[in-house]
């Protein structure tokens, strides 16, 4: 079963770019919710399938990338008559701004949903300006 | 596994998955469709295999309890019923993209003849219902030995 997609969980930035066209393109696109709530924003992303140690969450140069492979428990020479989710792994990048606080991000993962808290740095909060009766 | 099924599509409407269901809506399609089959991207995901003693259904439903799918089969016709909560919109919640489905749902798929539903089993694990369903004995493959003359 699709030997040839597997590779290491973690792997480097040059590896990702010298990554196989085809590879690249065998990913899915995971649907996602997004809203901002108590100075956070929040990303919940369907990842059925997808198990905690198979799930890699990654800031860098400010891109969050999601990326998991979808781990199923089949029989040995099982084939596919029909398929409507068609591939291995999913893969998302997003660009954060530059309020969010990288290092603060807290993940859970549970029944196949990614849930991501991305608050905002002390600094870019919203503060009430009291205006002073003259 | 999944993924080989992929070969079957032309690599460039793969990519324009979006454009093809577009297309699929706007123009008659000249090869017949199966007449329960539904757009892409519709909730749940299934997908079928089979083994020599079974066909496996998977259905991806990310975020349902595990007692929240109503699974039903009825002579080839496997029901699914089932409703993920919507996201609820709140005041304080500034919302941005909003991709996920959330509601009611109810899809029924054609399984190929001669499975037995009496024994047949579901499990849940990860977002991904597995449900297993035997062949009648009389369907399974059987060896044949050749005796010598």
């Amino acid at each position: 079963m699709s030997e040839m997609i597997k590779q290491p969980a973690r792997e480097t930035e040059v590896a990702r770019e010298q990554e196989p066209q085809e590879r690249r393109r065998s990913a899915l696109r995971p649907a996602v919710d997004i809203y901002e709530r108590d100075h956070a924003l929040h990303l919940v992303a369907d990842l059925p399938g997808v198990t905690a140690d198979a799930l890699t969450i990654e800031v860098n140069d400010n891109v969050l990338t999601l990326e998991g492979e979808i781990r199923l428990a089949m029989p040995e020479g099982a084939t596919a008559l029909y398929a409507e989710l068609r591939g291995q792994r999913f893969l998302r990048r997003f660009t954060l701004s530059h309020e969010i606080d990288g290092e603060a991000i807290e993940a859970r993962l549970r029944d196949g949903v990614l849930h991501l808290r991305l608050p905002k740095k002390e600094s870019h909060r919203p503060r009430r300006i009291g205006v002073q009766a003259a | 596994m999944f993924a080989d099924l992929k070969r079957l599509d032309s690599g460039l409407l793969q990519e324009l998955g979006g454009l093809r269901q577009w297309l699929d809506e706007v123009m008659s399609d000249p090869a017949a469709a199966d007449i329960r089959a539904v757009p892409r991207g519709s909730f749940p995901m299934i997908n079928l295999a089979r083994t020599d003693d079974a066909v496996r259904v998977y259905v991806f439903a990310p975020g349902l309890a595990a007692d929240a799918l109503e699974i039903s089969i009825q002579d080839n016709l496997l029901t699914l019923r089932g409703e993920r909560p919507a996201a609820p919109g709140d005041d304080e919640r500034v919302e941005f993209r909003r991709e996920r489905f959330g509601g009611a749902f109810s899809r029924t798929i054609a399984l190929p003849d001669g499975l037995d539903g009496e024994r047949a089993e579901a499990r849940y694990r990860d977002g991904v219902f597995e449900v297993v369903l035997p062949k009648r004995e009389e369907l399974k493959p059987r060896r044949i030995s050749v005796q010598a003359a």
